[in-house]
């Protein structure tokens, strides 16, 4: 009964955290142009699994904010809409790149020290 | 290929109108990719089974439409083309009926005196509460409907959404959000007036002190207002179901059936009791003219008959309507027949 409450409370809490990279992660793979589908294979060959569902409406909101550009074009006999980094995506992307860093290296810290101080508990 | 038709058509229905037909040919170009990924033959079609097992995992059409339109709205996107239209008629109407107020004020002032500016301006001031009023109710009643419909319920619908019922459904008669949402906030308002504002049911006329209204329903129609409030809920909590549902299944139909023999019953009741219309001579006195208290008994006679014929049109209307229900649903489509429908157009 516990583990499940744990293991239900991990799941949501996993959940959040990915939702907060996502954006980043997708970002990063814009650099050369792709469409939707091409993407989310390709978040998902690295281990980066994304929901269907939520990966087209965050282009489009991305699109929206102005960080990505996009156009349809048709090959092989059907129309594919392409989306790429634009200008102001690319500046956005760097920042965040370097604010990702510091996060990481924070959390590292943080993770680390707890974890001495409880093995000088133990 | 017509599995993603009536999938995209069924997502279309849920999506804000906005950019609408390009998230449809973005879903329906990725839909495309992951069949053929999965198509282990490229030269032939690929098998129907591919397409349902892709169609699932994209998920049902109302999950798929709810990633596009934003939420947390005090009116979502499935709601707001009707709101609009309801708040456009209700606003309408009440300011057709302060603008008639003032013509009739002015007329029945013949001489113009400095006292007239202080009515216009109590007048204009009576227009915008009014009009702020009835924005209000319109707002809250539509509030109200999108919070019925809580996220959980569409959750459980969802979970056991299957492909299949693309084709199922596709026979049934789908319901209509605008139309559903139209008539709740309608019936929401007519509750409302028959249970606290029946003395509000009356002829109006501009008096000394604003606006007065001479009430012309009676305390015959009393004994009716619990039973015409009863039949309104009930139409309330099937408009409710069918927005839940989405289509007209045999419950929907069948309570719509009783439900209208309940409302043919009640009008029947009205029609051979006592007359629940009366028109006081108060009133006419003050539309000016015809002060006269013959004019009122034959006025009063007249509009109890004009009511005695909107209740039997109205029956004779239930009565088509339920006709053509039992039709549709019970003679001429049982679900048997849907099926092999279905499988002579593949």
């Amino acid at each position: 009964m516990k583990d499940d409450a744990v293991h239900e409370q991990t799941q949501n809490l996993v959940q959040e955290l990915r939702r907060g990279v996502i954006v980043l992660a997708v970002l990063s793979q814009l650099d050369q142009e792709q469409y939707g589908y091409s993407l989310m294979k390709g978040l998902e060959d690295q281990g980066l699994q994304v929901d269907q569902g939520t990966l087209y409406p965050l282009l489009r909101r991305l699109e929206e904010q102005g960080l990505l550009a996009s156009d349809w074009r048709v090959e092989t006999s059907r129309p594919r809409r392409y989306y790429i980094l634009s200008e102001f995506g690319k500046e956005v992307l760097e920042n965040m790149t370097s604010e990702w860093e510091r996060i990481k290296t924070t959390m590292d810290n943080m993770l680390t020290n707890t974890k001495e101080i409880q093995n000088e508990a133990d | 290929m017509k599995l993603i038709n009536l999938y995209l058509d069924e997502i279309r229905r849920h999506l804000p109108p906005r950019n609408r037909e390009d998230i449809l040919k973005e879903i329906r170009s990725t839909l495309m990719d992951m069949v053929e990924d999965r198509n282990p033959d490229p030269n032939q079609s690929p098998k129907e089974q591919i397409i349902k097992a892709v169609l699932k995992e994209f998920g049902s059409p109302r999950e798929v439409a709810a990633q596009y339109g934003a939420k947390n709205y005090l009116i979502g996107p499935r709601l707001f083309p009707a709101y609009i239209q309801v708040l456009r008629i209700v606003l309408i109407v009440i300011a057709a009926l302060n603008v008639l107020g003032i013509v009739v004020t002015i007329v029945n002032q013949p001489t113009i005196d400095t006292g007239i500016f202080d009515t216009i301006a109590e007048i204009v001031g009576g227009l915008f509460s009014s009009l702020f009023t009835g924005f209000g109710i319109v707002t809250l009643s539509f509030a109200g409907i999108e919070r019925t419909t809580p996220e959980e319920w569409r959750v459980e619908i969802d979970q056991k959404w299957e492909p299949e019922q693309l084709l199922k459904h596709e026979d049934v008669k789908k319901v209509s959000y605008t139309g559903l949402a139209f008539e709740i906030t309608l019936t929401l308002i007519f509750i409302a007036l028959i249970n606290f504002f029946l003395d509000r049911i009356g002829i109006y006329y501009l008096g000394d002190s604003g606006w007065v209204s001479e009430p012309i329903l009676n305390d015959n129609f009393l004994r009716y207002v619990p039973w015409i409030t009863a039949y309104s809920v009930l139409d309330i909590g099937l408009n409710l179901y069918l927005i839940r549902t989405g289509f007209w299944d045999k419950w929907a139909s069948l309570s719509k059936i009783l439900i209208n023999a309940f409302k043919i019953a009640v009008n029947f009741a009205i029609i051979l009791g006592p007359a629940v219309i009366t028109v006081t001579t108060n009133a006419l006195q003050n539309l000016g003219g015809f002060d006269l208290e013959i004019t009122a008994r034959e006025l009063s006679r007249g509009m109890n008959f004009g009511l005695d014929v909107i209740l039997g049109l109205a029956i004779f209307g239930l009565v088509v309507e339920s006709l053509k229900i039992i039709y549709t649903n019970f003679i001429r489509g049982s679900g048997e027949n849907i099926e092999i429908h279905v499988e002579k157009q593949d």
